[in-house]
Protein backbone atom coordinates (compact mmCIF):
# COMPACT_ATOMS: atom_id res chain seq x y z
CA UNK A 1 0.00 0.00 0.00
CA UNK A 2 1.57 3.77 -0.33
CA UNK A 3 2.29 5.68 2.14
CA UNK A 4 -0.75 7.90 1.07
CA UNK A 5 -3.34 5.72 0.94
CA UNK A 6 -2.30 4.39 4.30
CA UNK A 7 -2.38 8.00 5.87
CA UNK A 8 -6.01 7.96 4.44
CA UNK A 9 -7.34 4.79 6.05
CA UNK A 10 -5.64 5.65 9.32
CA UNK A 11 -7.52 9.01 8.79
CA UNK A 12 -10.53 6.91 8.42
CA UNK A 13 -10.68 5.09 10.88
CA UNK A 14 -9.28 7.77 12.93
CA UNK A 15 -12.88 9.67 11.82
CA UNK A 16 -15.17 6.34 12.87
CA UNK A 17 -13.31 6.77 16.34
CA UNK A 18 -14.86 9.90 16.16
CA UNK A 19 -18.49 9.31 15.13
CA UNK A 20 -18.21 6.02 17.60
CA UNK A 21 -17.47 8.50 20.30
CA UNK A 22 -20.06 10.76 19.53
CA UNK A 23 -22.83 7.87 19.62
CA UNK A 24 -21.91 6.28 22.80
CA UNK A 25 -21.67 10.38 24.08
CA UNK A 26 -25.27 10.87 23.58
CA UNK A 27 -26.26 7.20 24.40
CA UNK A 28 -24.58 7.90 27.48
CA UNK A 29 -25.83 11.25 28.22
CA UNK A 30 -28.92 10.40 27.59
CA UNK A 31 -28.91 7.77 30.50
CA UNK A 32 -26.90 9.60 32.81
CA UNK A 33 -28.55 11.38 35.60
CA UNK A 34 -25.68 14.55 34.66
CA UNK A 35 -27.04 14.39 30.94
CA UNK A 36 -27.27 17.65 29.31
CA UNK A 37 -29.48 18.99 26.38
CA UNK A 38 -27.95 18.02 23.42
CA UNK A 39 -28.38 21.97 22.41
CA UNK A 40 -27.77 23.87 25.15
CA UNK A 41 -28.46 27.74 25.17
CA UNK A 42 -25.66 29.80 25.86
CA UNK A 43 -26.26 32.97 24.90
CA UNK A 44 -27.17 35.80 26.25
CA UNK A 45 -30.37 37.04 28.04
CA UNK A 46 -32.11 40.67 26.86
CA UNK A 47 -34.58 41.72 29.70
CA UNK A 48 -34.41 45.22 27.90
CA UNK A 49 -32.82 47.53 25.95
CA UNK A 50 -30.40 48.71 28.66
CA UNK A 51 -30.11 45.49 30.51
CA UNK A 52 -28.66 42.28 28.77
CA UNK A 53 -27.58 39.44 31.68
CA UNK A 54 -25.27 35.84 30.99
CA UNK A 55 -27.13 32.94 30.05
CA UNK A 56 -26.86 31.75 33.79
CA UNK A 57 -29.06 34.31 35.16
CA UNK A 58 -31.51 32.97 37.12
CA UNK A 59 -35.07 34.73 38.38
CA UNK A 60 -33.96 33.66 41.71
CA UNK A 61 -31.08 36.12 41.58
CA UNK A 62 -30.30 39.14 43.13
CA UNK A 63 -31.87 41.98 41.03
CA UNK A 64 -29.73 43.01 37.67
CA UNK A 65 -29.07 47.11 37.39
CA UNK A 66 -28.43 49.29 34.08
CA UNK A 67 -25.92 51.25 33.45
CA UNK A 68 -28.30 54.33 34.77
CA UNK A 69 -29.21 52.82 37.71
CA UNK A 70 -26.02 52.13 39.16
CA UNK A 71 -24.87 55.32 38.40
CA UNK A 72 -27.86 56.23 40.62
CA UNK A 73 -26.39 53.82 43.39
CA UNK A 74 -23.14 55.32 43.19
CA UNK A 75 -24.11 58.51 44.14
CA UNK A 76 -26.14 57.07 46.95
CA UNK A 77 -22.63 57.05 49.43
CA UNK A 78 -23.82 54.07 51.21
CA UNK A 79 -23.82 51.81 48.35
CA UNK A 80 -20.99 49.67 48.33
CA UNK A 81 -19.70 48.49 44.70
CA UNK A 82 -18.07 44.96 44.95
CA UNK A 83 -15.17 44.18 42.13
CA UNK A 84 -15.39 40.20 41.60
CA UNK A 85 -12.88 40.04 39.03
CA UNK A 86 -9.22 38.94 40.09
CA UNK A 87 -6.65 41.38 41.96
CA UNK A 88 -4.66 42.28 38.35
CA UNK A 89 -7.67 43.94 37.09
CA UNK A 90 -8.97 45.63 40.01
CA UNK A 91 -5.80 47.23 40.35
CA UNK A 92 -5.76 48.58 36.86
CA UNK A 93 -8.89 50.18 37.09
CA UNK A 94 -12.22 50.15 38.79
CA UNK A 95 -15.16 52.10 39.94
CA UNK A 96 -14.42 54.75 42.87
CA UNK A 97 -14.37 53.47 46.21
CA UNK A 98 -15.52 49.76 45.28
CA UNK A 99 -13.94 47.16 47.16
CA UNK A 100 -12.32 43.86 45.49
CA UNK A 101 -13.98 40.82 46.42
CA UNK A 102 -12.70 38.09 43.50
CA UNK A 103 -15.14 36.00 42.95
CA UNK A 104 -12.50 32.81 42.13
CA UNK A 105 -10.56 33.83 45.21
CA UNK A 106 -13.18 34.45 47.28
CA UNK A 107 -12.50 32.46 50.15
CA UNK A 108 -8.68 34.03 50.69
CA UNK A 109 -10.80 37.42 50.28
CA UNK A 110 -13.98 37.20 51.80
CA UNK A 111 -12.77 37.47 55.47
CA UNK A 112 -10.69 40.63 54.96
CA UNK A 113 -13.81 42.15 52.85
CA UNK A 114 -16.66 41.26 55.23
CA UNK A 115 -15.96 43.47 58.59
CA UNK A 116 -16.79 46.27 56.00
CA UNK A 117 -20.06 45.31 54.21
CA UNK A 118 -23.47 45.85 55.94
CA UNK A 119 -25.89 42.86 55.50
CA UNK A 120 -29.04 45.12 55.16
CA UNK A 121 -27.24 48.43 53.26
CA UNK A 122 -27.28 48.06 49.13
CA UNK A 123 -24.11 46.14 47.82
CA UNK A 124 -23.57 46.15 43.92
CA UNK A 125 -21.43 43.34 42.40
CA UNK A 126 -20.01 43.76 38.91
CA UNK A 127 -17.46 42.21 36.90
CA UNK A 128 -15.93 42.76 33.73
CA UNK A 129 -18.99 42.90 31.67
CA UNK A 130 -22.31 40.97 30.56
CA UNK A 131 -20.10 38.13 28.97
CA UNK A 132 -18.67 37.23 32.47
CA UNK A 133 -20.56 35.66 35.34
CA UNK A 134 -18.32 36.46 38.38
CA UNK A 135 -20.35 39.17 39.36
CA UNK A 136 -23.55 36.51 39.00
CA UNK A 137 -21.82 33.84 41.36
CA UNK A 138 -20.48 36.71 44.04
CA UNK A 139 -23.84 37.68 44.57
CA UNK A 140 -25.19 34.22 44.60
CA UNK A 141 -21.91 33.59 47.43
CA UNK A 142 -23.40 36.34 49.02
CA UNK A 143 -26.94 36.11 49.35
CA UNK A 144 -26.35 32.58 50.72
CA UNK A 145 -24.09 34.50 53.53
CA UNK A 146 -26.98 36.42 54.38
CA UNK A 147 -26.87 39.77 52.64
CA UNK A 148 -30.35 41.20 51.77
CA UNK A 149 -29.82 44.21 49.37
CA UNK A 150 -27.36 42.74 46.56
CA UNK A 151 -27.88 43.97 42.93
CA UNK A 152 -25.67 43.16 40.17
CA UNK A 153 -24.58 45.29 37.39
CA UNK A 154 -23.92 43.15 34.47
CA UNK A 155 -22.72 46.03 32.43
CA UNK A 156 -19.96 46.18 34.24
CA UNK A 157 -16.76 47.79 34.26
CA UNK A 158 -16.43 47.60 30.46
CA UNK A 159 -19.71 50.04 30.37
CA UNK A 160 -18.98 51.93 33.29
CA UNK A 161 -15.42 52.88 31.88
CA UNK A 162 -16.98 53.32 28.01
CA UNK A 163 -19.49 55.74 29.31
CA UNK A 164 -16.51 58.09 30.55
CA UNK A 165 -17.54 57.84 34.28
CA UNK A 166 -14.99 58.36 37.28
CA UNK A 167 -12.50 55.65 37.68
CA UNK A 168 -9.54 54.59 40.10
CA UNK A 169 -6.78 53.21 40.13
CA UNK A 170 -4.84 51.51 42.86
CA UNK A 171 -0.74 51.84 42.03
CA UNK B 1 5.63 2.04 24.97
CA UNK B 2 6.32 4.15 27.91
CA UNK B 3 5.22 7.63 25.97
CA UNK B 4 2.37 5.57 24.80
CA UNK B 5 1.21 4.75 28.57
CA UNK B 6 1.81 8.20 29.67
CA UNK B 7 -0.52 9.67 27.55
CA UNK B 8 -2.81 7.21 27.14
CA UNK B 9 -3.77 7.07 31.22
CA UNK B 10 -3.22 10.91 30.68
CA UNK B 11 -6.25 11.14 28.46
CA UNK B 12 -8.15 8.68 30.28
CA UNK B 13 -7.97 10.64 33.53
CA UNK B 14 -8.69 13.53 31.56
CA UNK B 15 -11.31 12.64 29.96
CA UNK B 16 -13.05 10.80 33.43
CA UNK B 17 -14.16 14.11 35.36
CA UNK B 18 -15.26 15.55 32.07
CA UNK B 19 -17.27 12.75 31.73
CA UNK B 20 -18.96 12.29 34.99
CA UNK B 21 -19.40 16.37 34.95
CA UNK B 22 -20.90 17.41 31.59
CA UNK B 23 -22.32 20.69 32.82
CA UNK B 24 -19.18 21.46 34.08
CA UNK B 25 -17.22 20.78 30.72
CA UNK B 26 -19.60 22.49 28.64
CA UNK B 27 -19.62 26.02 30.64
CA UNK B 28 -15.53 25.45 30.08
CA UNK B 29 -15.81 25.28 26.32
CA UNK B 30 -18.37 27.83 26.86
CA UNK B 31 -15.60 30.06 28.15
CA UNK B 32 -12.90 29.55 25.53
CA UNK B 33 -15.59 31.70 23.42
CA UNK B 34 -14.42 29.98 19.93
CA UNK B 35 -17.39 27.43 19.24
CA UNK B 36 -21.28 29.00 18.45
CA UNK B 37 -23.41 28.49 21.17
CA UNK B 38 -25.41 25.40 19.18
CA UNK B 39 -21.78 23.32 19.36
CA UNK B 40 -21.23 23.15 22.55
CA UNK B 41 -22.78 20.38 24.70
CA UNK B 42 -22.59 18.01 21.45
CA UNK B 43 -19.14 18.94 21.75
CA UNK B 44 -19.13 18.73 25.66
CA UNK B 45 -20.44 14.98 25.31
CA UNK B 46 -18.62 13.81 22.59
CA UNK B 47 -14.75 14.97 23.18
CA UNK B 48 -14.33 13.63 26.44
CA UNK B 49 -15.37 10.06 25.20
CA UNK B 50 -12.62 10.31 22.27
CA UNK B 51 -10.26 11.18 24.55
CA UNK B 52 -11.23 8.20 26.61
CA UNK B 53 -11.36 5.97 24.04
CA UNK B 54 -8.00 6.96 22.41
CA UNK B 55 -6.18 6.97 25.65
CA UNK B 56 -7.58 3.16 26.38
CA UNK B 57 -6.64 2.23 22.71
CA UNK B 58 -3.36 3.70 23.18
CA UNK B 59 -2.31 2.16 26.81
CA UNK B 60 -3.95 -1.20 25.13
CA UNK B 61 -1.89 -0.63 21.93
CA UNK B 62 -4.93 -1.26 19.72
CA UNK B 63 -5.57 1.11 16.36
CA UNK B 64 -2.31 3.09 17.40
CA UNK B 65 -1.88 5.06 14.78
CA UNK B 66 -5.47 6.00 14.55
CA UNK B 67 -5.71 7.04 18.66
CA UNK B 68 -2.48 8.96 18.45
CA UNK B 69 -2.97 10.85 15.65
CA UNK B 70 -6.57 11.73 17.05
CA UNK B 71 -4.70 12.85 20.04
CA UNK B 72 -2.18 14.96 17.81
CA UNK B 73 -5.54 16.65 16.56
CA UNK B 74 -6.68 17.51 19.47
CA UNK B 75 -3.66 18.78 21.68
CA UNK B 76 -3.02 20.73 18.32
CA UNK B 77 -6.33 22.44 18.85
CA UNK B 78 -6.35 22.69 22.45
CA UNK B 79 -3.02 24.60 21.92
CA UNK B 80 -4.46 26.66 19.24
CA UNK B 81 -7.44 27.51 21.30
CA UNK B 82 -5.34 28.30 24.61
CA UNK B 83 -2.97 30.81 22.24
CA UNK B 84 -5.63 32.58 20.82
CA UNK B 85 -6.96 33.28 24.40
CA UNK B 86 -4.19 33.97 25.35
CA UNK B 87 -3.68 37.12 22.58
CA UNK B 88 -6.94 38.00 23.30
CA UNK B 89 -6.52 38.03 26.49
CA UNK B 90 -9.57 36.00 27.83
CA UNK B 91 -8.96 34.13 30.84
CA UNK B 92 -10.34 30.61 30.57
CA UNK B 93 -10.78 29.87 34.19
CA UNK B 94 -13.59 32.65 33.70
CA UNK B 95 -13.89 33.16 30.71
CA UNK B 96 -13.42 37.09 31.45
CA UNK B 97 -11.23 39.23 30.00
CA UNK B 98 -8.57 39.60 32.07
CA UNK B 99 -4.58 41.15 32.43
CA UNK B 100 -4.02 39.74 35.94
CA UNK B 101 -0.68 37.81 35.22
CA UNK B 102 -1.47 35.14 37.09
CA UNK B 103 -4.04 33.66 34.91
CA UNK B 104 -1.58 33.40 32.23
CA UNK B 105 0.59 32.06 34.21
CA UNK B 106 -2.02 29.09 34.77
CA UNK B 107 -2.52 29.16 30.77
CA UNK B 108 1.15 29.01 30.36
CA UNK B 109 1.36 25.71 32.31
CA UNK B 110 -1.62 24.46 30.50
CA UNK B 111 -0.05 25.12 27.20
CA UNK B 112 3.10 23.32 27.85
CA UNK B 113 1.57 20.22 29.57
CA UNK B 114 0.12 20.35 26.04
CA UNK B 115 2.76 20.53 23.86
CA UNK B 116 4.54 17.81 25.76
CA UNK B 117 1.57 15.74 25.13
CA UNK B 118 1.89 16.65 21.87
CA UNK B 119 5.04 15.92 21.07
CA UNK B 120 4.66 12.87 22.96
CA UNK B 121 1.74 11.50 20.61
CA UNK B 122 3.54 12.38 17.63
CA UNK B 123 6.78 10.21 18.58
CA UNK B 124 4.05 7.64 19.10
CA UNK B 125 2.58 7.90 15.49
CA UNK B 126 6.15 7.39 14.25
CA UNK B 127 8.21 5.20 16.23
CA UNK B 128 8.09 1.95 17.63
CA UNK B 129 4.45 1.21 17.19
CA UNK B 130 4.05 -1.96 17.95
CA UNK B 131 6.17 -2.55 21.06
CA UNK B 132 3.93 -4.64 23.50
CA UNK B 133 1.19 -4.35 21.69
CA UNK B 134 -2.22 -5.97 21.43
CA UNK B 135 -2.10 -4.99 17.92
CA UNK B 136 1.07 -6.92 17.64
CA UNK B 137 -0.57 -10.06 19.03
CA UNK B 138 -2.79 -9.51 16.02
CA UNK B 139 -0.99 -9.26 13.68
CA UNK B 140 1.06 -12.76 14.00
CA UNK B 141 -1.76 -14.55 14.05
Amino acid sequence: MSPKKSFLKILFQAALIVVFSLFIGVIYNTLSKEGISLKGSWSRKVLSDSLVVPYSYDKADPPAVTLTQAMTYFQTHSTVFLDARLEGDYKAGHIPKALNLPFEEFEQYYPKIEPLLSKDKDIITYCDGTECEASLFLARLLKERGFKNLKIFFGGWNEWNKAGLPVEKTL
Amino acid sequence: MLFRLIVGITFVYASLDKIAHPDEFARAVYNYRILPGFLINIFAITLPWIEFFCGLFLILGLFIENASLLILFLSLVFALALSLNFLRGIDIACGCFTTDPNAKKVGAVHLTQDIILLLMSIQIFIYNRNFLSLQKLFQKK
